[in-house]
């Protein structure tokens, strides 16, 4: 499915979050949300996921989802958002609970996601007793149990560990390969956008508007050879220069909590 | 490098300390200690009976309550008031409080009344509470409930709003349904706070139990110490003192064991 | 020149007075502000204490508790209320003496009454026979009206596990139950009583002193100060006999029918006993409640060893208590009802 995002603002009081943004994320594509924090590219997920109303503009869906997709659109978290008593199955469980299906429905679902997660030997474990990167495993089986057409992910690796954060990442695209979705990636990490995403949207801040959408020229599979790292070089530079000013702004301003 | 070595030397430990280690046997020797002075200074007649009697003394008394079986209907009977008290207290107070904890326009409706109320010492009401159901069982125990209520209202949704925001919008983003989250994400959220809000809630049952049984109970743990009292016995007193730390440690006892088996995940 | 003067005989002067005042032996007291007090306050008024070269000063205390608490303590040397259980048991330790007599429950001397709520009694709860099976108010476990009941039951022969007792801790509390019906029947002092007839909320079906007369309260000191300071004491014992007489002729006069009568010699105490009792009584509270003291303040000895036996009997009082060792019978002479041995 498509996902047409059509002028989209927010305000949050007197503080202008998201000013006009316009895109769509294709078919199948992963479309990476880049800017420095307080851009409003939270924000700007969470628009998408229904969660949050603008204050102007839509967001469309159009196409056709998969033939067994039960949600159109699930989210995973930063925070992982698991429920800690609940095991690992029972909050994978949790995302399918809406949907009524039999029992065997059910128990099969979860099966196949917990072997395509890697998650199958933790099934009746709690979250404490896992490490981070298989909690965000957990949170990853849980939005894609139910076959979602469009994936919202807010930051999902920002929390982990930088090996964890690659071992997660191969396996993303392992998944994204077999399992067909339209990906939306919210990051503040030029790395990961540049190994995971076909194309990169990069947001202003303050208020948050749409500066430039990059098409990496590069195959996802080609990304960490060798061959591709001049490439993928020139255009980590050319995003940098692009938000490195604001990002500065950002890291001197002074919060007030 | 050589001619150095003979300076060398191993580098001075400077860490350790300030940090709680249990040690299992020094409560015991303190306890034993404690108990040991306190007969020597009664048995070589330092402290009279008249205002302290001996460990032996109330040891005694103990045993004879419990060789009549005074000690156990006394226990009974409180027990008894205290567990329906409680529940009633808590039933209610849950009800309102998780009310309180879900839907803004209950709380707002609600806070100002409980924060009126919370603070009165309920003890205060017995004579009301005398007036409207009379001197027997009911105002007892309605002393006790009403003392549950207003603690388990505000822990219940203090425990609502514990619940972590970002848990709810999970739920939301997969389309749980409003009664799906309260059931499967609030209160599985607030049960921590609702359980160490048990724990206040019993303790204060325990307090109110000793009051409300001060007037017109001739049975029961508070009815019995006050007699102690007023005759006098400051050895029946005191044992009657260690049966209400008896309980209050039964009851802790039992709330800690249901708290580790209700919260096993964490 | 002068100004010194005048300061030197100022000095010589208070010097003078403090030398007076040493000479006074001192002895404190603690009471209750209740019309029982009574010989206390006479004796204090009329300066039979500083007759005796006592000076001594009356510690007032809001329950009779405190007060044998106070003199076992050493708090006060001497104390005035009434025998409770609580009262044995301290004494039992050793710690008190009694030597003279307070109020006693004395035929035809109104005190203490049995008073029936008024429901109750349209029911038809009209004689002291009919306790069993009833709810009685009474302020606390081994007071003074737990007692009363108890001896009724062994007079009526009915068993006092049959009545359901409720403490209610406070004249005032037991009131209220009375009136809300709370309980069938109270124990209360006679104006207390009378109060609650006039309102209609209760009946008084009979008195303590008809069913069970008995030595109510006494005089007692601490032991240490009976053994160390014993003539001071009995100079104490001397003035209080004499007040014991000035208040039986005012207060305790009976006329040829039978009837009390209160003469001149009563308005004179009466105004002294206003002076001290809290709240200040009128004239008839206090002929209300002017109960029966011995004019020699002599003790029904005997009645004392059925007491301390009837606590025991009911496990109220320590089984190891020995009556005679509270008893120091040396202060008063011609004790009355002494045990046979």
């Amino acid at each position: 499915m498509e996902v047409r995002i059509e002028g989209v603002s927010h305000r949050y009081g007197g503080l202008q979050a998201l000013d006009g943004i316009s895109l769509t994320v294709r078919e199948g594509e992963t479309l990476a949300l880049i800017g420095p924090s307080g851009c409003g590219k939270s924000t700007l997920l969470g628009i998408v996921g229904g969660l949050l109303q603008p204050s102007t503009g839509k967001v469309l869906l159009s196409g056709k989802p998969p033939a067994d997709c039960l949600n159109p659109l699930t989210y995973v978290f930063q925070d992982f958002a698991l429920l800690p008593w609940r095991t690992v199955a029972e909050n994978i469980g949790l995302s399918l609970m809406p949907h009524g299906l039999p029992a065997n429905k059910r128990q099969e679902r979860i099966a196949a996601i917990l072997v395509l997660t890697g998650l199958g030997e933790f099934a009746a474990a709690y979250p404490r007793q896992l490490s981070g990167g298989m909690r965000q495993r957990v949170g990853l089986a849980r939005a894609l149990v139910v076959r979602p057409a469009v994936l919202l992910l807010d930051e999902p690796l920002s929390a982990l560990d930088a090996q964890t954060r690659e071992l997660l990442m191969e396996e993303m695209l392992a998944i994204w390969a077999q399992q067909r979705s339209t990906r939306l990636y919210v990051t503040h990490n030029l790395d990961e956008a540049l190994r995971l995403a076909d194309r990169i949207a990069v947001l202003s801040r303050r208020p948050g508007r749409l500066r430039e959408i990059v098409e990496i020229g590069v195959p996802l599979s080609e990304r960490s050879k060798p061959d591709a790292a001049p490439a993928l070089a020139a255009l980590h530079a050319r995003l940098w220069t692009l938000i490195r000013s604001e990002a500065a702004e950002a890291d001197r301003e002074v919060v007030n909590a | 490098m050589p001619e150095r070595s003979e300076t060398s030397r191993p580098v001075p430990f400077r860490g350790g300390g300030f940090h709680y280690v249990p040690r299992k046997a020094v409560p015991w020797i303190g306890f034993v200690l404690v108990l040991t002075l306190w007969q020597a200074l009664c048995s070589f007649g330092v402290i009279s009976p008249l205002f302290l009697p001996s460990p032996e003394a109330i040891g005694v008394a103990l045993w004879r309550l419990s060789e009549s079986g005074a000690i156990f209907s006394h226990l009974g009977w409180s027990l008894q008031r205290i567990l329906a008290g409680w529940a009633i207290g808590t039933a209610a107070g849950l009800l309102v409080g998780l009310t309180m904890g879900i839907f803004s326009a209950a709380r707002s409706l609600g806070l100002p009344f409980v924060s009126a109320l919370f603070p009165i010492p309920k003890i205060a009401l017995l004579p009301l509470l005398i007036l409207w159901f009379g001197i027997g069982e009911p105002s007892k125990i309605a002393v006790i409930a009403l003392g549950v209520f207003f603690p388990t209202v505000i822990s219940a949704y203090t425990a609502c709003d514990s619940v972590p925001r970002n848990l709810i919008r999970m739920g939301q983003s997969f389309g749980l349904s409003g009664q799906t989250i309260v059931s499967e994400i609030l209160l599985p959220g607030a049960m921590p706070g609702i359980l160490s809000g048990f724990r206040i809630s019993a303790s204060i049952a325990l307090i109110l139990v000793v009051a409300a049984e001060m007037i017109g109970a001739q049975h029961g743990i508070g009815a019995f110490i006050l007699s102690a009292g007023n005759l006098m016995q400051t050895d029946q007193l005191l044992a009657g003192v260690v049966m209400l730390s008896i309980l209050g440690l039964l009851i802790s006892f039992i709330l800690g064991r249901v708290e580790t088996w209700v919260l096993r995940w964490r | 020149m002068k100004k010194l003067l005048a300061a030197l005989c100022g000095l010589m002067i208070v010097a003078a007075g403090q030398a007076l005042a040493q000479d006074k032996e001192k002895l404190s007291i603690a009471a209750l502000r209740f019309v029982s007090s009574s010989p206390i306050f006479i004796a204090q008024e009329k300066g039979y204490f500083a007759a005796e070269g006592l000076e001594v000063e009356i510690k007032f205390f809001e329950a009779a508790q405190p007060i044998a608490v106070a003199t076992a303590g050493g708090d006060t040397d001497l104390g005035i209320t009434g025998f409770t259980g609580g009262f044995y048991n301290l004494a039992g330790k050793g710690a008190l003496k009694v030597i003279a007599a307070q109020s006693r429950e004395e035929p035809g001397y109104d005190f203490v009454a049995y008073v029936v709520n008024a429901k109750a009694h349209e029911a038809g709860f009209k004689s002291v026979t009919q306790f069993p099976g009833k709810t009685v108010g009474i302020t606390t476990v081994g007071s003074t009206f737990h007692y009363n009941l108890g001896k009724l039951a062994e007079k009526r022969n009915f068993k006092l596990e049959d009545v359901q007792l409720k403490p209610l801790q406070s004249i005032p509390n037991v009131m209220a139950a009375l009136k809300g019906a709370q309980v069938d029947a109270v124990l209360l002092p006679a104006n207390n009583a009378y109060a609650l007839e006039k309102e209609g909320a209760g009946k008084i079906i009979g008195w303590v002193h008809q069913e069970t007369p008995w030595q109510l309260g006494g005089l007692f000191a601490n032991t240490k100060v009976v053994e160390t300071r014993r003539p001071a004491v009995e100079k104490f014992v001397r003035a209080y006999q004499k007040a014991c007489a000035d208040y039986a002729e005012g207060l305790l006069q009976k006329d040829a029918q039978g009837q009390r009568t209160f003469g001149p010699k009563a308005d004179e105490l009466i105004a002294i006993i206003q002076k001290y009792v809290e709240p200040k009584p009128s004239v008839e509270q206090v002929k209300g409640s002017a109960s029966y003291i011995d004019p020699q303040g002599r003790l029904l000895v005997n009645d004392i060893y059925s007491q301390v036996r009837w606590y025991q009997a009911n496990g109220m009082v320590d089984k190891t208590v020995d009556t005679s060792k509270i008893l120091d019978l040396n202060f008063v002479k011609g004790h009355l009802d002494l045990p046979k041995r």
